[in-house]
């Protein structure tokens, strides 16, 4: 009798007090360790805080010390919110125009590179033909051309074209991505060969393959190639300032460059309502395809 | 590969014949576009660096004359290298470290379901445009209305500090806004790395009563030693191309007081677009830059190989 009870009575009598003891211990730790790096990632994001905040603050307010978010509670500086900064960046500088310039060479720039790359990377990962892998290497080859190293010459290249201070000799050059036959080639050769082959049978041509199999199937590679080209392209900035001069072209980030580049009383709130748009735009997609974000970088794509 | 050898039973002659070409039409937009706007530009690059091309003006063929005047340039051209250098290397020293250490204490368990969202957090501003990040530090950098001057004056230092018109400041000022920018990004990649060790390995550690300095020197560091080359690499190429914060950061975009934030790049873009329009000696210019970086691409093929490249990014 005792000797079935003996054990628990020694649990219930040794083990509590250190069991509650350590894990009060392992809950302060981790307590303490999740405030001060709370503090820190705060401290760390606080400049974009402070642009986020002052962007719908008045002019006045942009460079009170201490920032005016930080000078009483929230419910009484929010009063003095107000889309000023963003009517003023609309009306003096045409940010609206920036914007709508920036979306269309980002949306054209991404769907040409994604057919483009894609339509290459197919035939690299599932045709055959002679001359294959050497030209295979010669696309890697390129991919060690940076564009801004060769910067006098790719200006005169495209105006050569005639495509300078066009969007098109922009979108044309983003969709010119070694990287992005890269990427996708290395997914596609891993793709199930058993429904090629069944199309195959089934008397496919390779093009329609390629639309209703592989364009299917390497979504996750396309999405991930999407999201590097938009961030590419939409924060791109010396690029698109050398090859566009018109202002009715610029992106963002030049119409940027442009209200800074007046000297005396420069409308420091325009500029930080333009950079509020201009960066709210990719957090905002990274926040809801946060997954997609990060799945390139963990090699999930390899499957 | 079996899929192709079933293209070939094709029977029919014609379509056998169409076959032969029909990979190359898949490649041919892809090919056109690379030649077009890649390939073609660095050849047209070898002619023009060695014309006296000045603004519209096509400029004649004068041999070797652009790279000696640049390289016996000890005014301008060659300190701009040697900041480059400087921007490139304080940037890898300071950013490679911290995201180190940043990986190895969110690795810990300790964070539990919390660990996304301080990731995420660190991570921001890497989607932040480089322009911006530039605008914001300058505004933070202000001598009598910016936020690092109070801060400063909070805790009792000195604060009036000219900070973005003092010329030795200018690097060290581009690697802080740098340092800020990218590395919650080499933290994310060192952060994935780390999540594929064997904790195991940590378990034995701690039994034989190793300190937590020396499991990260002894056991973390040279376990993590591809993704740190990789990072650095990745890193070292990204500061040899650095244009934004040289340009954006300073008032004036004159590339900071006694254009002492002339780095590679901008080096380019001042000579061609902004001061003489001198195409030719610009290009030639680009091209001793770009040998510099091709090394460092080379370094990066010969440790890591082509195929890590697709794990890289975002």
């Amino acid at each position: 009798m005792l000797s079935r009870i003996d054990p628990e009575v020694a649990k219930a009598r040794m083990k509590p007090p250190k069991i509650t003891a350590l894990k009060q211990r392992k809950a302060w730790k981790k307590g303490i360790s999740i405030g001060v790096m709370s503090f820190i990632a705060l401290f760390y994001l606080f400049p974009l805080l402070w642009l986020f905040d002052t962007s719908f603050r008045p002019k006045v307010e942009i460079f009170n010390t201490p920032p005016r978010i930080l000078q009483a509670p929230p419910w009484v500086t929010f009063k003095s919110y107000s889309l000023a900064s963003f009517k003023l960046a609309v009306n003096r500088y045409q940010m609206n125009q920036g914007f709508l310039n920036s979306v269309l060479i980002s949306v054209c720039g991404i769907l040409l590179t994604l057919l483009v790359c894609s339509l290459a990377a197919y035939a690299f990962a599932l045709l055959r033909f002679r001359g294959r892998n050497f030209l295979f290497y010669c696309i890697l080859a390129t991919m060690m051309l940076p564009a801004t190293t060769m910067l006098p010459p790719l200006f005169k290249v495209i105006q050569s074209y005639g495509l300078y201070n066009k969007h098109l000799g922009l979108i044309l050059l983003y969709a010119a991505s070694a990287f992005g036959v890269f990427l996708l080639r290395q997914y596609y050769v891993r793709l199930p060969v058993s429904l090629i082959e069944a199309a195959i049978v089934d008397g496919a041509s390779k093009f329609r393959i390629w639309w209703w199999i592989v364009l299917p199937l390497g979504k996750p590679a396309l999405s991930a190639l999407a999201i590097y080209q938009f961030r590419h392209i939409w924060n791109d900035f010396l690029v698109p300032m050398v090859l566009l001069r018109s202002r009715e072209l610029h992106t963002l980030p030049i119409k940027l460059q442009v209200m800074d580049s007046v000297n005396v009383a420069k409308d420091y709130d325009a500029i930080i309502a333009t950079g509020f748009v201009a960066i709210a735009i990719p957090i905002l997609f990274f926040l809801i395809f946060q997954r997609q974000f990060m799945e390139g970088l963990s090699g999930s794509l390899k499957e | 590969m079996s899929s192709i050898a079933l293209f070939r039973n094709r029977r029919l002659g014609s379509y056998f014949r169409f076959a032969k070409i029909e990979p190359y039409l898949f490649i041919l937009p892809f090919f056109a576009l690379i030649i077009a706007f890649n390939v073609y530009v660095y050849i047209s690059g070898a002619k023009l660096a060695f014309t006296d091309a000045q603004g519209i003006n096509p400029g004649e063929y004068i041999g070797l004359a652009n790279f000696k005047e640049l390289i016996s340039d000890t005014q301008e051209f060659w300190p701009a290298i040697a900041r480059t250098f400087y921007y490139t290397f304080g940037c890898l020293l300071t950013q490679i470290p911290a995201a180190l250490v940043l990986a190895v204490i969110l690795n810990s368990t300790i964070f539990g379901r919390f660990r996304g969202v301080l990731r995420a957090s660190f991570y921001v501003p890497v989607l932040m445009n480089t322009v911006v990040a530039a605008l914001l530090f300058r505004m933070m950098f202000l001598r009598d209305t910016g936020m690092v001057n109070w801060l400063l004056g909070v805790f009792g230092l000195p604060s009036n500090t000219n900070w973005l018109y003092e010329s030795r400041l200018c690097i060290p000022l581009m690697i802080v806004v740098s340092f800020w920018q990218w590395t919650g990004y080499h933290m994310v990649y060192l952060l994935a790395s780390l999540q594929s060790i064997d904790p195991v390995i940590y378990e034995v550690a701690k039994l034989d009563g190793a300190s937590p300095l020396r499991t990260l020197l002894q056991i973390t560091v040279p376990l993590l030693r591809p993704a740190l080359t990789f990072v650095a690499v990745m890193s070292a190429i990204g500061g040899l191309m650095q244009f934004e914060y040289s340009f954006m950061l300073f008032p004036n975009a004159g590339f900071g007081p006694g254009k002492r934030a002339l780095t590679g790049i901008p080096y380019i873009y001042y000579h061609a677009f902004r001061s003489d329009f001198r195409l030719g000696y610009a290009t030639a210019a680009g091209w001793i830059l770009f040998l510099i970086i091709l090394i460092f691409s080379l370094i990066q093929i010969r440790f890591m190989g082509l195929g890590k490249a697709d794990e890289i990014e975002f």
